[in-house]
């Protein structure tokens, strides 16, 4: 009975993953009409002194891991805040949970515009406020465009772990909350010494979700900075999809797209032991 | 309602020092709640307000919080414009329903398999299914566009869809798997003693007990195709075949680059499905969770 489903997935996947390592020691231009040429180890060795690959595995990592660092902060403290929320005041907890639901390519246009040097309301607002006296130049900045981009993933990301905060709070047995309340434990310390701890393996696991959705981001750089100015926004997925569809040198492409996967699955080992350590 | 009786009859008389702190925490937290409604729902005002705006207000450098005219014309301007909103629109509406439906049948049958069936890769194939999720898809667009450039699918809406699917059934049977473990294995069996063949467990027994898994997936999915860009991207080369977020970004990045008042008004529109979407599956989620609930009792 999977059979239908594994043969979707072979066809889809798993032809695609042999094909993509067969064709990283190849170069190959899919437009030039010619059979891809085996090279053997050379796109790699290019690889390793190509200045881009450098960059963008730094980008990848700045925004991979500063949006989930930011957006799980402020995702644990909202959690706290909306946590007591009853009756009427619950709809605050769906409100909050809107920009999950905005489309990438929204949040990409929406932060282009607030973000836009001429007509954007961010400039306007800080130039009210006397913090600059001219405008920003955010998104074709090579020193601000990649903070302003994390600035939108994070926008769009931090309503996941409020979800998911909440429900891990939702979680702690009330025994434990009596007890500490009983002790006079309240606020900030309740919050740290008692509810914090609760949260952490639904921290760890929600973390892990969040980091591989930004590993794999391609929508919402590409709509805003399309990996620009340069490679300033430029992370690994959008260097390969630079590579394959718009200079079409599908067998470097490739890879990268190999050293990528190693990359990932070290990190999916690393966390599965940090998981297994925690519980 | 009940909830909102029993606030107001909190004990009237409460020890004064206690209340004055907590009155002061309150307060602290209400400025906390108003500051994170405010980051949240601060840019889709903008958008919303900015859509209705003439396209001079829009650009100045000293934007107005409403609209000082408003105007439907940037609603308008979409549909009779230059750009072919209308066909991104039926694409999007073709492609990921499409996309849905199919990708949810061959999950169901793989996530009941993973979940029911007594085979040895059992344990394994279910590992690498969900691995697959995780699997950065920009590595696995070049050989499948070579695939679907042989077939003669590129450019066609069979071929995006064929794309979209091959994200989207690992990602269901995943899903699928979880919903059917929540069936409990007692009625399964019980309809194996009756005599039912296999497929009449499946579509007697099993799935009429995980409709609302069925169609939390099935949403799920479709947010995910919705939300797609990379595959359009890659997979359509003309604009009037593209689908909704593709053709906005290519639209929006050329031609448009600077028209905020349409590229508003065009948002505006793209995330209402996704909004629909989204707060019909917090519905059946909560279902889907108290089904579970009663079911393992």
């Amino acid at each position: 009975m999977i059979l239908p489903a594994l043969i979707a997935i072979g066809v889809v996947i798993g032809y695609p993953i042999v094909r993509a390592i067969q064709l990283s020691t190849t170069e190959f231009n899919p437009l030039a009409g010619a059979d891809p040429t085996p090279v053997g180890t050379a796109n790699f060795e290019q690889l390793v002194d190509d200045p881009i690959f450098w960059e963008a595995l730094r980008n990848t990592a700045i925004y991979t891991f500063g949006s989930v660092a930011i957006a799980a902060i402020i995702g644990a403290m909202v959690a706290l805040l909306v946590e007591n929320l009853s009756g009427r005041a619950r709809v605050v907890k769906t409100l909050l949970l809107t920009p999950w639901a905005v489309p990438f390519v929204v949040v990409a246009f929406l932060f282009r515009y607030m973000f836009d040097a001429q007509s954007g309301v961010i400039n306007a607002l800080l130039m009210d406020l006397n913090i600059t006296d001219q405008p920003v130049d955010w998104l074709v900045s090579s020193t601000w465009a990649l903070p302003t981009v994390v600035a939108a993933n994070v926008w769009a990301q931090t309503p996941f772990f409020v979800l998911v905060f909440g429900a891990a709070l939702a979680a702690v047995p009330n025994e434990v909350i009596e007890s500490a309340r009983v002790d006079s434990t309240r606020g900030l310390a309740m919050a740290r010494h008692i509810k914090l701890p609760y949260m952490r393996n639904a921290a760890l696991i929600a973390s892990l979700l969040m980091v591989v959705a930004n590993f794999n981001d391609f929508g919402k750089i590409w709509a805003m900075t399309e990996g620009g100015p340069g490679y300033a926004t430029t992370t690994l997925v959008v260097w390969v999809y630079r590579l394959a569809f718009t200079s079409f040198e599908l067998g470097y492409a490739s890879a990268v797209g190999v050293i990528w996967l190693v990359l990932l699955l070290l990190f999916a080992i690393a966390y599965a032991r940090m998981l297994r350590r925690g519980s | 309602m009940a909830v909102a009786v029993s606030e107001r009859s909190a004990p009237a008389a409460r020890p004064a020092p206690r209340a004055r702190r907590q009155r002061g925490g309150r307060a602290a937290r209400n400025v906390g709640i108003a500051v994170a409604l405010f980051f949240a729902l601060a840019p889709i005002y903008w958008m919303l307000s900015t859509s209705f705006k003439p396209e001079l207000e829009a650009t100045q450098s000293d934007p107005s919080l409403l609209p000082n005219e408003y105007t439907m014309g940037n609603y308008q301007s979409l549909f009779n414009g230059a750009m072919p909103f209308g066909s991104f629109v039926v694409n999007s509406v073709i492609t990921a329903a499409a996309a849905a439906l199919i990708s949810l049948v061959l999950s169901a049958f793989g996530g009941y398999a993973l979940s029911k069936g007594n085979f040895r890769l059992r344990e394994p194939m279910s590992f690498l299914i969900l691995l697959t999720r995780m699997l950065p898809l920009v590595v696995l667009l070049g050989p499948l566009y070579l695939l679907l450039l042989n077939a003669n699918l590129i450019n066609t809406m069979l071929g995006l869809i064929i794309g979209y699917i091959s994200f989207a059934v690992p990602f269901g049977v995943w899903l699928m798997k979880g919903f059917f473990d929540g069936v409990p294995k007692e009625v399964i069996e019980a309809a194996r003693v009756d005599g039912y063949p296999r497929w009449q467990i499946l579509l007697r027994v099993a799935l009429p007990l995980t409709i609302p898994g069925l169609l939390t997936t099935a949403t799920f999915i479709f947010i995910d195709v919705w939300n797609n860009i990379i595959y359009p991207l890659a997979l359509i080369n003309t604009i009037e075949n593209q689908v909704l977020p593709s053709g906005l970004m290519l639209s929006f990045t050329g031609q448009f680059k600077t028209n905020w008042g349409g590229m508003m008004a065009a948002s505006v529109l793209t995330s209402i499905p996704l909004l629909i979407a989204f707060f019909a599956i917090q519905r059946s989620m909560v279902r889907g969770l108290t089904a579970g609930a009663v079911a393992g009792e």
